[in-house]
């Protein structure tokens, strides 16, 4: 064997490589295509471009409370029967509501792509005649213990609730969680669901990816043959905008003293939309700044001055399209360490990034394990064709997904200081503390 | 509108095959490595037989310690030289440990492989382990486990696990250790430990493109400076079962949900009734539409999920169901639980759930196995259990094949509704009453 040699990266000029063919079927479903002949699988993949950011205030939680009735029987399809039919294929499914959308994804053996189809066009075509009272009633009760099992019941689990309505101003689009308020849960009426279904679920509203072991006109046939009959629906009513007039301008803080086992902070900041050169900047950074034992964050913090706990430093982007995506930065004490002391540590490391230009090194660092990260995305068929999703909805174009990768690695030093002295100044930032309950205090 | 009314049928199954095996003998250690052709990523996995079963007793956490330590600096490097040295090829050293194996690996664009693995090798065989710096490693993991055991879960898993294997039994204790194992941790432990263990050759699993890999290189650069023979397994331990369920409340003031634990003790992996045992399982909660999860969340809305399983290592297993419930239905939820397993082990599995619970595992198969990383598993498995290079189409058939009669005699056999230990992590002011007239068992105070 020879020595360790010091090898860089293949030059990489498409994070795509693999066919990418479209389609638009005549009520407006945009059809995506990318074949891979390597395993008989197949992913089918659904974005619709609704979630929760199309939600009026007093119903916050209803696109996501919306996206577990999709599981619960349609016209021709029984309640449960979705999903026994798809595992009971050999399929895993799933699906996910952010702010900006929701996405409804399943992988299977490819012999079962035609069930599949079938299964999206019925609850796209026609839910509404399966939704019941009954149903509503029970998936409320499941969304009521999903709240409580990721978000009331854990340490830190609201900080996310927390940071929303503190980085954007009452009617923006993202100042409410997708997960929503226990009241408006509760108030949850079934006509209100089935205005939701008639006004966003319409082929003209979504884009249907699939990725696997198929030819392009054998799913552009079958696309026709499922979902050609659906009727499309005029005048889809947009979120409301999502436009900010720069970074905030006076910083702002929350203390929540609480059930936590140490004392933690998050900085949060607004930088660019996903999909902006910005925003590029801005992953590059975190990546920099908060990924890694190699990240200034835990070089300087948890290896350094060790004031944090190296398993829970970091930071990182929420990839949001619609406006300025929020950056976090999280940090936890060590035993012993008064979060005030914490506090100022990240801030100036957070500061060094305007102040101290990154390395060559450190730059090298983040877009290899940004390389990776985006190789392992598109490792599976499912992977895939999410990114296909989103592209083709955020950006009106499947292959744009090509250009994220070579995006991040040209991403300059300058170009992280500059985004560092636009979104990170501490006039803009948003401090959230938790601190632990003190033993003599009564627990609420 | 007019949507099409009926399902379409399936096409027809198109064969799927594990990737090719190649094994390759290298300096005293096995290289096993799946061929991938066209994939971009490679994974690499050492696999050392350094189980957390090899821990002393009262010292729980000590190969989790080390597995921190890795990264601590090697006899070549310190430890920032070495974040950044392995970093700057996109890797991430992964470290983990169960009860029969300590595995180091890293995934990255396969030309780095090589130059991945030398450091993966260079910190798994040479790490400093400076006792200032293990103590230190330690002292994090101590608060970090302090922060875990603050969620609910980790308190009932213990719990559990230390009913169903005894408190003084290293397979009692938690996997990772307790807060108070693991601050008892010395650096001579730790240091120990890694000279028992971690200094024989082990097996490298690859799965990559192998048209662009050398696997005697590779080989090299993971065995280099290892010695040793092989360990020989110790035999399967009994499986005891208790006459009567026993009830323990793990109080957790001011939770909203209470957390539950139920389970009794199982046969190990390689027990000849494995695939029916599995599919049982599949039937009773391991999947979104098994009865379990139809009943406590889909009718009752009691939760957002629920499972069970069996997990099975080298030398034991246990049966175990797993959920979180709102308070007020904790008891509720408990009965109805009990008498699912109670019914699937009286009555057996029903023809079309089986038929789900048949395609689905074996469809998984395929569909699971898609990444360098999950077939890099799949390869450990094979290893650890000694199973054939052609085990993977085996089972799938098995699972294809297994009868109702098979599946609901597994579960007549290993269901044990009235030996489960049930745990509840949660209010106990506010569940106590309600449990002691439910009558489900003898309640037990927790020893936490």
């Amino acid at each position: 064997m020879g020595a360790v040699t010091s090898p860089s990266a293949p030059v990489t000029t498409t994070g795509y490589p693999w066919p990418i063919e479209t389609s638009r079927l005549p009520n407006g479903l945009r059809v995506v295509v990318s074949e891979d002949h390597s395993a008989p699988v197949v992913a089918v993949n659904l974005w619709y471009d609704v979630g929760s950011r199309h939600e009026p205030e007093g119903q916050t939680g209803f696109a996501h409370l919306f996206e577990h009735l999709m599981f619960e029987g349609s016209q021709h399809v029984g309640k449960t029967e979705h999903m026994r039919l798809v595992q009971g294929s050999g399929g895993s499914l799933n699906a996910t509501t952010n702010p900006d959308r929701t996405n409804y994804f399943e992988t299977l053996p490819v012999e079962h792509l035609e069930l599949a189809l079938w299964l999206e066009a019925d609850r796209m075509g026609a839910l509404v005649p399966a939704l019941t009272q009954e149903t509503l009633d029970n998936q409320r009760e499941v969304v009521k213990n999903e709240r409580r099992q990721r978000y009331d019941n854990v340490p830190y689990g609201d900080a996310w609730l927390r940071l929303l309505p503190l980085l954007y101003p009452p009617g923006h689009p993202y100042h409410h969680a997708t997960i929503g308020s226990m009241a408006d849960l509760n108030a949850a009426g079934l006509a209100t669901f089935q205005a939701f279904h008639q006004r966003y679920y319409a082929p003209n509203n979504a884009v249907l990816t699939v990725v696997g072991d198929v030819s392009p006109d054998e799913v552009f046939a079958l696309a026709a043959k499922y979902f050609g009959m659906i009727e499309p629906v005029a005048d889809i009513p947009p979120a409301p905008t999502g436009r900010l007039t720069g970074p905030a301008t006076e910083p702002v803080r929350e203390t929540v003293t609480g059930n936590v086992p140490a004392a933690r902070i998050y900085l949060s900041h607004r930088t660019h939309p996903f999909g902006t050169a910005g925003y590029d900047a801005t992953t590059v950074l975190a990546t920099v700044l908060g990924s890694g034992r190699g990240s200034r964050l835990y070089q300087r913090l948890a290896d350094g001055s060790r004031i944090a706990q190296p398993d829970y430093i970091g930071a990182y982007g929420v990839d949001l399209a619609h406006a300025p995506a929020p950056l976090i930065i999280t940090a936890t004490v060590k035993d012993g360490v008064a979060v005030e002391t914490l506090e100022a540590g990240v801030a100036e490391v957070v500061a060094s990034l305007t102040t101290e230009p990154v390395t060559d090194e450190e730059l090298g660092r983040a877009k290899a394990l940004l390389t990776t990260s985006w190789w392992r995305q598109m490792s599976t068929v499912a992977g895939r064709a999410d990114a296909l999703s989103r592209y083709a909805t955020q950006f009106g174009e499947p292959s744009a997904a090509a250009y994220r990768l070579p995006g991040w690695l040209a991403v300059t030093a300058e170009d992280i200081a500059e985004v560092a002295t636009q979104t990170l100044q501490p006039t803009s930032r948003v401090t959230l503390t938790y601190l632990p309950q003190s033993e003599s205090e009564p627990t609420a | 509108m007019t949507l099409i009314a009926t399902r379409p049928d399936s096409g027809v199954a198109r064969p799927y095959s594990f990737p090719t095996i190649h094994r390759t003998s290298v300096g005293g250690g096995q290289v096993i490595a799946a061929h991938l052709p066209g994939a971009l990523l490679a994974t690499a996995s050492l696999l050392l037989d350094a189980g957390a079963t090899r821990e002393t007793t009262g010292r729980e956490g000590t190969a989790t310690v080390l597995a921190k330590c890795l990264e601590e600096g090697t006899a070549a490097r310190d430890s920032a030289g070495f974040a950044l040295a392995l970093e700057g090829l996109g890797a991430e050293l992964s470290t983990s440990l169960d009860w029969d194996a300590f595995r180091v690996g890293v995934s990255v664009p396969v030309d780095l492989l090589p130059a991945a693995v030398a450091l993966l090798a260079e910190a798994a065989r040479t790490p400093k382990l400076d006792p200032a710096d293990v103590l230190r490693v330690r002292d994090d993991e101590v608060t970090s486990l302090r922060m875990e055991w603050a969620q609910p879960g980790p308190r009932a898993d213990a719990a559990l696990r230390a009913d169903l294997f005894g408190a003084g039994e290293r397979y009692g204790r938690p996997l990772h250790g307790d807060p108070a194992s693991v601050a008892a941790v010395t650096a001579d432990d730790v240091t120990e430990f890694h000279s028992s263990w971690l200094t024989r050759p082990g097996v490298l699993l690859v799965a990559g493109d192998l048209d662009r890999l050398d696997l005697a290189e590779l080989g090299a650069a993971a065995f280099a400076g290892a010695a040793g023979e092989p360990l020989v397994a110790a035999g399967p331990l009994d499986v005891p079962i208790r006459d009567n369920r026993r009830v323990i409340l793990v109080d957790r003031p001011g939770s909203v949900q209470s957390t539950l634990r139920l389970g009794h003790r199982a046969p190990h992996r390689a027990n000849p009734d494995y695939v029916p045992i599995w599919l049982a399982a599949t039937v009773l909660g391991g999947a979104f539409t098994s009865r379990l999860n139809h009943l406590i969340r889909e009718v009752k809305g009691y939760t957002y999920g629920i499972r069970a399983d069996f997990a099975m290592t080298r030398r034991f297993g246990r049966f175990g169901v797993s959920t979180s419930v709102q308070t007020a239905v904790t008891v509720p939820a408990l009965t109805d639980t009990v008498g699912e397993i109670a019914r699937l082990r009286l009555d057996g599995v029903l023809a079309d759930e089986l038929e789900v619970a048949r395609t689905w595992r074996a469809g998984q198969l395929t569909v699971d196995m898609q990444t360098p990383g999950a077939i890099a598993g799949a390869l450990a498995t094979l290893v650890l259990h000694g199973l054939p290079d052609d085990y993977y189409a085996t089972l799938r058939q098995e699972l294809l094949d297994a009868t109702i009669e098979q599946v609901s005699a597994a579960a007549a056999k290993h269901l044990h509704p009235k030996g489960l230990t049930v745990v509840i992590e949660g209010d106990a002011a506010l569940v106590r009453d309600e449990l002691v007239a439910a009558n489900l068992g003898e309640i037990v105070a927790a020893e936490l």
